[in-house]
């Protein structure tokens, strides 16, 4: 397996990222040179034009360290539509600080923020691409990096930088145990092209002296991983950083490093490494993960804490699909009876296929709600006329605030409840069809063989149980806030001074979520073709470069 | 005209009314008392365009009778498939029969035009209309009026939908649909206690009878493999009989008898029973009129309660391979028709009398159906034709008086009111006398014919003659079939299935239990006696409302006047067509031409019964005769008194009681189903209360106190965050290392 050389096709391959960094360029240099103030727009034109590139590029294609197939087609268009939507929302969240006195309209110099955003996209957009380890560490420094910065430059309070500075040293962590895992792979396989690593540990003869390095480099990537996913045991950061941050930011980080966090898992199921190590340890944490997260959110009552352990439970869903991935073998038989195999064969995805379709659903119902939250801003406090002057507005952040939120907002009320119903998994919205495709992935596991104590099978039937019984669950918490919106009554105003950029989020994502509620199988068409073309690495058919 | 343009037309009947809902729920609120606009608008263009496909449909038939052989009897259908519903292909689908297509089930919604939709269309978008007007008036001023008429049109949607449906599915779809409707509409004023009970009682009655149509969808499937009404031609060109389309109907050996075929019909009967008000599945229909009286015309009296006589008058050649099924249907006709005949005569509110007088008509009608003759069908179709405009009529005056007398309808309370409300008065007696059958008038002609149906089958040899005299109607001609895409035209083999028929008859005649003439004979003198039972609470009403002392209770006020234009306005047309509209129809004989190039009708088995038109002269005279002794009853017992002086009950002794308590049907009900039901229902309850719910709350405290432990780890210092990555990560390696190992 030779790897073609750099050369020009490579940066034709890279054209979307290539987009993204010249919007980039043009936000920090016409910021600080050209008197550009607003650097937003900057950024969607940036993103529009990647979208634009990326259409005319080929289905399959690869280069020296970079590989353009379904898989990484889908990451990069997923990538680029959240971004879009992330922009919005981060345009629309107006807000320096938790206490700042009245909303901060007058927040001229986004400029650097747009573009380190527009760098992260990049970085995000070249993980999904990368061949080679070197490649795949550079897109994750190039998305960890941004992020750090952003922290920083939203809020200049006291929180704002404890958030950050709790995610900077954290990553940085990951990022060393990544490295790590990185290393060990490289010992093992002679190499840091994922497919050459993968042949090397395909063949049977394998140096055995190195096999003990297998596990050190599984367990480093897959906490490195955890991290961006905010999984268990990396999960604890989420709710103070999410909490200390803007909901913009938030809406990011809860979105594009859990991209970036399956990426990193994708890959190494497509090293087929013993897979059998890999699913237990996926399978363990998805149900840990997502039973943590979900009892940690029964009782916060600041949304944006709340949502910060929703999704780390929702990091759990993912995981299940990552494990059904790991253990299923793509060929996975039919079932015997035909109603069954007629249900199987027209409702449900693989398990990478599973998990990219609830990747995609999850991450547009959270920026629409932190775009809701960013765009309702603040709120008046409790105050009665006796008590002396008005205290200042006060950020929308507990779920009290929304009480009545019906009456006052209908229209953020209806998309707020449209996206938490999502996200409970009722059915015929998105969460649902994702949740489905993930239990009946797990389901199908082993199909026909019986279910019997340790078995695969039974571990994968108990993986479904534990993601139910989750959901519902969750479903406690999410259904307590539309409670309070719609059957609760208030005289804290809910100003609605945010952005009106966030509003228009909120709305492209409720659009979103009713679309795929009513014609589910678009996404899942696509996913399904993302998921299996990452199945057919693992079986071992493996894609031949391009010539 | 083009071909496909009465097709596209046909989508624009149901969608304008959909619209115009639509445009109600968005900016009802701004239109405020202008919310009757949109439905006004949506339904009389609707209505216009459903006239114009009846004329359009009539001429199709006059041309494809002419085209083929002014003997043969023509079919003519026009489906348009709008899209695909629902397709699942699987090999594992059963289907029993072979020409069904094996391993699919599909579901098109398509839209038909044929003779008896047209008819079913432009009554109900006709009585539709002039509702809508009318309740611009009546419901003026109420807080729920934009509400009103948005569910007006939703309702005139799904009942041109569920007639236009050419597949049982979309029947079903419908059929609930309706309902809900009428729920809404009954429940309309939901803060009454009594309008909430009805709509309850209503919904959950239906739901029997829903239930039958479910089953009988069920049984359809599984025994024709389709759910269409119409043919489809698949892809590869093979036919797929529907099971109405003219392949089967001409297919003497289409439809199954036996017990499966009772089975359909019989279920299909029980679907009929609930929407249509029969017994025993009546009692919903009197507390119906808890809900707004132009709901109560347009729903409860003129459409929505024949969708049961429309199922069935549809699915005509299923019925008739059940002869016993049929005469079930005339026998549950007749019976009701009888009983809520006798109920209605000492009810003393109005629109009671009336929803009972509605309860009667329909049985009529089923009764009619049940002769499974073409005259039954058509004759039944004429009497829900006439039903319409007269029924709606007198319940629009009901709303009328109601209306004037400051929501009060207990007739004792007040008389004379003709000096008050002429329009009304004039109006409400041409309606009278429709509903009692007096000569010119439209329920006259209507009921006759169905009398003659009934006295056919009582007494075959008497209308032998009629059938040796009109050799023509049996005269085999090939099928014939018209170049035009759209419709189809087909001649029927009549004779020849005619005689395998009556072979096959006197093969089974042992087996045919209820099928007898005597039967036959029991039903007409039932029907007769009902007939006069009619004229009798029917002018009791009128006597007790209208003659008399001028009487008005203190609800009204000082300001007992005439109702304004827009309610005087449909009662004077209503009373135009109930005045014309049967003398008409049955002297051109125009309807049951028409109605009998329905596909269902012109199926061999059903045309095969064909007799030529006639006047029957000995039927009218019993038939007026039966009227003229109810109405001198009546007159005799309340003409110009105080209606509240001597009845003519007290001479019923204990039957007043009976009829009084409506056969107590309500307290058997209550007695044998809802109790023992309600104390199921607590048992469950509590059952959840104590033992589910104690388990599920003990099961939800769980995770609380996880999430107790779990929040004490969330310490907020970042180096017990890295150190707790740090030994997560050391776990797995050892774990994943373990692993390896063992």
């Amino acid at each position: 397996m030779t790897t073609p050389p750099t050369s020009f096709e490579s940066f034709l391959l890279l054209g979307p990222e290539i987009a993204l960094v010249l919007a980039a360029l043009t936000a920090w240099l016409g910021g600080a040179f050209l008197g550009l103030r607003w650097g937003w727009p900057v950024a969607l034109v940036g993103i529009g034009a990647a979208l634009g590139i990326a259409r005319l590029q080929p289905a399959t294609a690869a280069s020296a360290g970079v590989t353009l197939d379904a898989f990484s087609g889908f990451i990069r268009w997923l990538v680029l539509v959240l971004g879009g939507l992330l922009a919005l929302v981060q345009s629309g969240d107006l807000f320096l600080s938790a206490s700042s006195r009245g909303p901060g309209r007058h927040r001229g110099g986004t400029c650097e923020e747009a573009g380190t955003f527009l760098v992260l996209l990049a970085g995000l957009s070249l993980t999904g691409l990368a061949s080679d380890l070197v490649t795949l560490f550079a897109g994750l420094e190039l998305v960890s990096i941004p992020t750090y910065i952003l922290l920083a430059l939203k809020r200049s309070d006291a929180r704002g930088q404890e958030a950050g500075l709790k995610y900077f040293f954290l990553s940085l962590v990951a990022s060393a145990l990544f490295l790590y895992a990185i290393v060990c792979l490289y010992g093992l396989g002679g190499s840091t092209d994922l497919g050459t690593i993968a042949a090397r540990l395909r063949e049977p003869a394998a140096a055995e002296s190195l096999r003990a390095l297998i596990p050190v480099a599984l367990g480093m990537a897959i906490v490195a991983a955890a991290f961006r996913l905010a999984a268990v045991p990396m999960h604890f950061y989420a709710p103070d950083v999410y909490e200390g941050t803007s909901p913009g930011n938030a809406a990011l980080l809860s979105t594009l490093p859990k991209v970036a966090g399956l990426v990193v898992l994708a890959r190494i199921v497509s090293l087929s490494v013993p897979l059998e190590l890999f699913w237990q340890a996926a399978a363990v944490l998805a149900a840990v993960t997502m039973t943590v997260g979900n009892v940690m959110a029964l009782w916060q009552r600041n949304l944006r804490r709340l949502l910060a352990c929703s999704s780390i439970a929702h990091a759990g869903y993912l995981l299940v699909g990552v494990a059904v991935a790991a253990a299923a073998t793509p060929s996975t038989q039919q079932p015997a009876d035909p109603a069954a195999a007629a249900l199987l064969a027209t409702s449900t995805l693989d398990g990478m296929s599973a998990t990219l379709f609830y990747l995609a659903t999850y991450a547009v119902a959270t920026i629409g709600l932190f775009g809701a939250l960013a765009y309702l801003g603040h709120r008046w406090p409790e105050w009665t006329s006796g008590s002396g002057p008005r205290p200042p507005l006060e950020e929308v952040a507990l779920v009290d605030d929304l009480d009545g939120l019906s009456s006052t907002n209908p229209v953020a009320a209806f998309a707020i409840a449209l996206f938490l119903l999502s996200l409970a998994g009722i059915p015929p919205l998105p969460g649902f069809w994702g949740k489905l495709s993930l239990a009946a992935s797990a389901l199908q596991v082993d199909w026909t063989a019986p279910v019997t104590f340790g078995s695969r099978r039974a571990a994968f039937v108990a993986l479904a149980v534990v993601l139910v019984v989750n959901a519902a669950i969750a479903a406690a918490y999410y259904l307590r806030i539309i409670g309070a919106i719609y059957f609760r009554t208030t005289k804290r105003g809910v100003q609605a001074d945010g952005g009106l950029a966030a509003g228009v989020a909120m709305l492209a994502c409720g659009l979103i979520v009713l679309m795929v509620a009513l014609q589910p199988i678009g996404l899942f068409t696509v996913a399904s073709r993302a998921g299996s073309s990452m199945s057919r690495i693992v079986s071992g058919n493996t894609v031949g470069y391009v010539p | 005209m083009p071909i496909d343009s009465p097709l596209t037309l046909l989508v624009l009947v149901p969608l304008l009314p959909l619209v115009a809902a639509l445009v109600g729920v968005v900016f009802g609120r701004r239109l405020g008392g202008w919310a009757h606009l949109p439905a006004v608008a949506g339904i009389g263009a609707s209505a216009a365009i459903s006239l114009m496909l009846l004329a359009g449909t009539a001429e199709r038939v006059k041309s494809a009778s002419n085209d083929v052989d002014s003997a043969t009897s023509v079919s003519v259908e026009g489906v348009t498939t709008l899209w695909q519903w629902a397709t699942v292909d699987h090999p594992d689908l059963p289907a029993a029969r072979p020409p069904a297509a094996v391993g699919s089930f599909s579901i098109p919604v398509a839209l038909r035009l044929d003779p008896l939709t047209a008819t079913m269309l432009s009554i109900i978008t006709c009585v539709g209309l002039l509702v809508a007007i009318y309740s611009a008036g009546y419901m003026h001023g109420d807080p729920g009026y934009p509400r009103f008429f948005v569910l007006v049109s939703m309702f005139v949607f799904s009942m041109t939908m569920l007639v236009a449906a050419s597949n049982f599915l979309l029947v079903y779809v419908f059929w609930e649909a309706v309902g809900a409707c009428s729920y809404l509409l009954i429940g309309f004023w939901y803060t009454k206690p009594e309008a909430a009970r009805a709509a309850k009682k209503a919904f959950l009655v239906n739901r029997v009878g829903d239930f039958g149509l479910a089953v009988a969808t069920f049984l359809l499937w599984m025994t024709y493999g389709t759910l269409n009404f119409h043919d489809v031609t698949a892809a590869d060109g093979t036919l797929l009989p529907g099971i109405l389309g003219p392949a089967r109907l001409h297919d003497a050996a289409g439809y199954v008898g036996g017990a499966v075929g009772a089975a359909i019909c019989l279920l299909l009967l029980l679907a009929a029973c609930g929407k249509s008000a029969q017994l025993p599945l009546h009692v919903w229909l009197p507390d119906a009129m808890e809900g707004p009286t132009p709901a109560s015309a347009l729903i409860h009296a003129a459409t929505m309660v024949t969708a049961g006589v429309y199922l069935v008058a549809r699915c005509a050649p299923i019925f008739v391979a059940c002869p016993d099924a049929l005469a079930a249907v005339s026998i549950v006709g007749a019976t009701t028709a009888l009983v809520a005949a006798l109920i209605g005569t000492v009810q003393n509110d109005l629109k009671r009398v009336l929803a009972y007088s509605t309860i009667s008509q329909l049985g009529y009608m089923f009764a009619s159906l049940g002769t499974g003759t073409l005259l039954g069908f058509s004759a039944a179709i004429f009497h829900l034709v006439t039903h319409a405009f007269f029924k709606a009529l007198l319940f629009l005056g009901a709303g009328s008086v109601m209306h004037s007398m400051g929501g009060v309808i207990d007739m004792r309370r007040f008389g004379g009111l003709r000096r008050i409300m002429p329009v009304t008065a004039a109006t409400f007696l041409v309606g009278s006398l429709a509903l009692a059958g007096v000569a010119p008038f439209a329920g006259f002609f209507s009921k006759d014919e169905i009398l003659a149906a009934l006295h056919g089958k009582g007494w075959p040899h008497a209308h032998a003659e009629h059938h040796e005299a009109g050799p023509a109607h049996h005269a085999a001609v090939g099928p014939a079939v018209l170049p035009a895409t759209g419709f189809s035209a087909a001649g029927t083999a009549a004779d020849f299935v005619s005689d395998t028929r009556v072979d096959a008859a006197a093969a089974d005649s042992a087996a045919v239990v209820l099928d007898r003439p005597a039967t036959w004979r029991v039903l007409f003198w039932m029907s007769l006696v009902t007939a006069g039972l009619t004229a009798f609470y029917t002018f009791r009403a009128v006597f007790m409302t209208f003659t008399g002392p001028t009487r008005v209770p203190d609800e009204a006020g000082h300001h007992a006047h005439e109702s304004p234009l827009p309610m005087t306005g449909p009662l004077v047309v209503l009373a135009v067509a109930s005045a014309v509209s049967g003398w008409w129809l049955f002297t051109t004989h125009a309807l049951a031409d028409f109605l009998a190039a329905t596909p269902s009708f012109a199926a061999p088995a059903v045309a095969a019964t064909a007799v030529p038109h006639a006047f029957h002269v000995d039927l009218a005279v019993q038939g007026t005769l039966a009227a003229a002794i109810g109405i001198v009853v009546a007159a005799f017992g309340h003409l110009g008194r105080r209606s509240d002086g001597p009845q003519l009950e007290r001479f019923l002794g204990p039957l007043r009681t009976l009829f009084a308590e409506k056969f107590y049907f309500d307290p058997i009900y209550s007695g044998l189903i809802v109790k023992p039901l309600q104390a199921l229902a607590y048992l469950a309850a509590l059952i959840d209360r104590l033992v589910v719910d104690g388990l599920v709350d003990a099961l939800a405290r769980l995770p609380a106190g996880l999430g107790a432990i779990v929040r004490r780890l969330q310490s907020g210092l970042l180096q017990r965050y890295a150190l707790a990555g740090a030994l997560g990560t050391l776990l797995i390696v050892l774990a994943l290392t373990w692993r390896m190992r063992s």
